[in-house]
């Protein structure tokens, strides 16, 4: 990736940390929120592919990790395993439609993304939710990302469609790049 | 060929990403590289801190606006009776009937009879937790106000919370019903003592270590133990208890506690300034 699209990532993160932090830690329903941190790293798989997706999603992640008190690397580890998942997925023929496909994978990546992260938590010794608590997280989350997931692959198109490379990518996986 | 190549490249990609991520956890669980990380949350919470005073400020009073507007006539009117009470207190923040709510939480930070002696700070809570996975909050005060880590937080009633990582100009808070959460509590006659647990947000508190012969009841007011080597004062409420099961035979009770203090709807709390006994 060339450095023009690190700096275009560089500024799609920050404004996503400042809506997460700053908005959406305040949209609470039932004790749970949106993760915009979450599908960033699935939109990078969406958008750039398994391998690509999958380092930009860990830098989304080391970010993710500054604003919470789990164990630094523990939201990369999650990220780059959904991001690496739906950048395999969206390289099959079936992923090439552009806006059904990425909302389902929104969807189902912001329950699988949850759900991983609560399981690699509890293996690392982290307490666990109330499952009621956790179907709540996992739900709020997908629906979030399904309503959330148009502009963030826009933006994330935006950014490495400054890569010549990124727009190979983008365009087999569905995405827009110009 | 080719479609091998790049299958063996983004694997061995993958596999360096999955171990530079174990690293990171690995060197945070180690005392000098986990200070060093600490240092870096702290500086992107100060550095974000302005961005989320600014939301907050001008995020919170349109939902309260909303909330207000039925009322907005007696609203005003007591904001002025208020107003005249307080002085200057938050003086430039109370233009419309949000002020109201906000000033009468403010002024119950400022007699809370269970402090005692304790040197205390107002602070205002300025964002939720970004994960789903812990329930905590940030406040705008850090260490550059005297705060520090393992200060108790309270609100009103009771207890909502410890600091548990203090920047320079935020805080953050784990709220006692993190599920992380866990410190010890009395109730009833002396020697009635347990440790209470979080559960999650919205969930009451469970109580571990309830005998057969404790006696605990409903409504009962339940506070910090603060024996001996205790990270919390004693006597600061905590809950009230909201449920007591007792199988016969057993040798424990199942004991839940719910909050007294409202912890979904902070926007004021005030800081204990007391370090647990070394």
């Amino acid at each position: 990736m060339s450095g023009r699209a690190w700096g275009r990532v560089a500024i799609v993160l920050l404004v996503t940390t400042i809506v997460q932090v700053g908005v959406l830690n305040g949209l609470v329903v039932d004790g749970a929120h949106p993760d915009a941190f979450l599908l960033l790293a699935i939109v990078a798989g969406l958008v750039a592919g398994s391998q690509r997706g999958a380092v930009v999603a860990f830098f989304v992640g080391l970010v993710a990790d500054l604003f919470v008190l789990t164990p630094f690397g523990l939201s990369s580890l999650c990220y780059v395993l959904v991001a690496f998942g739906v950048g395999a997925v969206a390289s099959l023929p079936a992923g090439r439609a552009p806006y059904g496909f990425r909302i389902v994978t929104a969807f189902t990546g912001g329950i699988a993304g949850s759900l991983l992260f609560d399981g690699i938590g509890a293996l690392l010794g982290q307490p666990e939710l109330p499952r009621h608590q956790l179907i709540v997280v996992v739900a709020v989350v997908a629906v979030a990302n399904v309503v959330l997931v148009i502009p963030a692959a826009a933006a994330m198109t935006w950014a490495l469609s400054a890569d010549s490379a990124g727009r190979e990518l983008a365009t087999t996986s569905g995405g827009s790049a110009r | 060929m080719s479609t091998t190549r790049r299958n063996t490249s983004q694997r061995l990609t993958l596999v360096i990403l999955i171990l530079a991520s174990i690293s990171a956890i690995t060197l945070d669980y180690k005392g000098e590289a986990s200070r060093g990380i600490t240092s870096v949350r702290h500086a992107a919470l100060d550095v974000v801190s302005p961005i989320q005073r600014v939301l907050s400020d001008v995020l919170h009073p349109i939902g309260d606006v909303v909330s207000g507007a039925v009322n907005y006539g007696r609203a005003v009117k007591e904001n002025e009776q208020l107003r005249g009470q307080l002085g200057t207190l938050r003086r430039d923040v109370l233009q419309n009937e949000t002020a109201e709510q906000q000033l009468q939480e403010v002024l119950n930070e400022e007699h809370l009879p269970y402090v005692q002696n304790l040197p205390t700070l107002v602070a205002e809570v300025i964002s939720g937790s970004t994960s789903n996975f812990e329930d905590t909050f940030e406040i705008d005060r850090g260490t550059s106000s005297g705060i520090g880590d393992d200060m108790p937080v309270v609100a009103g009633p009771g207890l909502v919370g410890t600091v548990v990582s203090a920047g320079s100009s935020t805080s953050v808070v784990r709220a006692i019903t993190d599920p992380g959460s866990s410190f010890g509590v009395r109730f009833g006659t002396p020697g009635s003592v347990a440790v209470a647990y979080g559960r999650g947000a919205g969930y009451p508190l469970d109580l571990s270590g309830v005998t057969a012969d404790m006696s605990p009841h409903d409504g009962q007011i339940v506070y910090t133990s603060g024996i001996a080597g205790a990270s919390l004062p004693a006597g600061i409420p905590v809950g009230k208890v909201s449920f007591v099961h007792y199988s016969g035979g057993a040798l424990t009770k199942t004991v839940q506690v719910t909050s007294v203090a409202d912890l979904q709807g902070l926007s004021y709390v005030t800081v204990l300034q007391w370090f647990p006994a070394p």
